[in-house]
């Protein structure tokens, strides 16, 4: 792909309307076909995206862990983590991301999985963060998780991966871990990261998208696409201050369209139509909040009209 | 692709308000005792500061190390490092600065506290005054509950702070090499503060602005130029 246009990739992936699990692309707001969580009967329909260089399904939303799970060693804020993943878990959740550099989260996460007895049910997915030595520093992340494999462990923000990279690929072909990718966050590094990109077989790339930081549509995630890179995104309410601004302000009509009841849905929903995009991790510290993000996954869902509607309408108000 | 110049002051910080002020309130229940009796330890200090006692110098600088390590095993290695990674490089400042006071204390000529009434007094005394008793209720102007009170020598903050103004209480050559650990912390702090949204960090970066500007008028009117004498520590009027 020579030239990343962002309409053009939009009408072509519509088109396509296969990667992700989403059905039409067409006016007003979408109706999907669903690839259903488990027993999903008692569940609320959770889209799921697929995991292009595998052909597995994921829940289309997942939960972060920066700051909101760096609670330390107090244990009424654990527990309070705690009644977060589980609000997550029980809503159809899956993938939780964090990092060494979030200073206890992994411990947190490691209770929160004990108390609540959910090994079985997370996609766990973390990161190696050190010129260092990578291995030691995975060792100990699976020790604060409990976990004896990760699923998907990624670079994080391209720190030494001219070692780490090789490391997890090693792993990877070894069978200790299912995927790799790599991460950036608000915008750094995308020469870096487009190089990486195009030279290596990533699984996974993590990127900063919401909708006001778009600049990854232009190239970055056209690019994903093509090369069958999963997506996650973070910072989709940009650390909360997104959704802070617009607190109090009215919906836009056309929300009702979508089922979106918060800013945090309609923001989910707008990241998670685009075709490129698998999985955003918001974060939070709120049971119910976390269960909110999840419904986000749940519904119909902006076409590409729509989506720009969604941008500039948050776009006006923040 | 192995630079970290690229990460900013806030992707650094990795925790909220709500937890860093939790913090403050469970070692203020956890160990009600022992941050009293560091708060009292700092009020002796001031005290005996303001007056000349030839024993009163050891004394101050014995309960400053006291109070160091106090926070810097109390707040910092116990509660903070959990929450933030940055605190074991960091520690090893609190032990020096720890060191440095037991060093001044057992010197046979320690330092000199006292009432000079010169500017630095007044800016040292200040000081030590909003550490002690302003800084406990700088949550409750925000709306927090005064059991996140930050106290006098549990809490790294204003035990920095007030460690400042008893350093600019003192008068010797060497007194220069106590400021540079309540400095540097005041720093970070103001950045820690600052990215957390909160007013209290101008005041930090104020008083360590104040606190150099003072140093630089003490060396110019010779308060640390002039080395002490025996008599200078004994006589209260000198």
């Amino acid at each position: 792909m020579s030239d990343f246009d962002r309409r053009k990739f939009l009408k072509s992936a519509g088109a396509v309307a296969a990667l992700g699990g989403l059905g039409v692309f067409g006016t007003g707001a979408n109706r999907h076909a669903f690839a259903q969580t488990g027993a999903a009967n008692e569940l609320p329909r959770i889209i799921q995206k697929t995991i292009p260089s595998s052909g597995e399904t994921i829940p289309a939303v997942g939960l972060g862990s920066w700051i909101t799970f760096n609670v330390g060693n107090d244990i009424e804020l654990r527990d309070q983590c705690a009644d977060v993943m589980s609000a997550f878990f029980d809503a159809g959740g899956r993938m939780i991301d964090s990092s060494p550099m979030y200073g206890s989260a992994q411990d947190v996460i490691g209770y929160g999985l004990d108390k609540l007895g959910a090994r079985d049910r997370v996609f766990s997915t973390d990161k190696v963060w050190t010129a260092g030595d990578g291995a030691e520093q995975i060792a100990e992340t699976s020790d604060r998780w409990k976990v004896a494999e990760f699923d998907l462990l990624q670079v994080h923000n391209l720190l030494g991966i001219n070692e780490n990279l090789p490391l997890l690929f090693r792993m990877k072909d070894e069978g200790q871990l299912r995927y790799v990718g790599v991460t950036t966050s608000h915008g750094r590094r995308t020469e870096d990261l487009i190089a990486v990109m195009k030279n290596e077989r990533l699984d996974f790339v993590q990127v900063t998208y919401n909708p006001i930081d778009r600049k990854v549509e232009d190239y970055l995630l056209p690019l994903a696409y093509d090369r069958g890179i999963a997506v996650i995104v973070n910072r989709p309410f940009r650390g909360g201050s997104l959704t802070e601004r617009l607190e109090g302000q009215p919906l836009p009509e056309f929300a009702s369209e979508l089922e979106a009841k918060s800013w945090a849905q309609l923001i989910l929903k707008y990241l998670i139509a685009y075709p490129a995009v698998t999985c955003p991790i918001p974060a939070t510290t709120k049971p119910a909040h976390a269960a909110e993000n999840m419904a986000a996954a749940t519904g119909p869902l902006p076409d590409d009209k729509m989506r720009e509607q969604i941008a500039a309408v948050i776009g006006v108000l923040v | 692709m192995t630079e970290w110049w690229d990460y900013g002051l806030a992707d650094l910080l990795l925790f909220s308000p709500r937890v860093y002020y939790r913090l403050f309130e469970t070692m203020n229940t956890t160990w009600g005792l022992v941050v009293a009796s560091a708060l009292i330890a700092g009020l002796i200090a001031s005290g005996l500061a303001l007056r000349h006692g030839f024993r009163g110098n050891r004394v101050i600088l014995v309960l400053l190390a006291l109070v160091w390590a106090w926070s810097g095993y109390g707040f910092l290695w116990q509660y903070y490092q959990p929450i933030n990674w940055a605190v074991p490089y960091l520690l090893p400042a609190f032990g020096l600065q720890v060191v440095l006071f037991a060093i001044f204390a057992a010197r046979p000529l320690p330092l000199r506290f006292g009432w000079r009434g010169d500017f630095s007094c007044y800016v040292g005394a200040a000081l030590i005054a909003f550490a002690m008793i302003a800084y406990p209720f700088v949550g409750l102007m925000e709306g927090r509950e005064l059991v996140q009170a930050e106290l006098f020598g549990s809490a790294a903050d204003p035990t920095a702070l007030g460690t400042l103004g008893f350093v600019l209480l003192s008068r010797g050559t060497w007194r220069w090499v106590l400021l540079p650990v309540p400095l540097a912390w005041c720093m970070i702090s103001a950045g820690t503060l600052w990215v957390m949204d909160q007013q209290i960090a101008y005041v930090m970066l104020v008083a360590v602005w104040v606190t150099v500007f003072c140093g630089w008028l003490d060396l110019k009117n010779g308060v640390t130029t002039k080395r002490l004498t025996e008599a200078d520590i004994r006589d209260p009027a000198a």
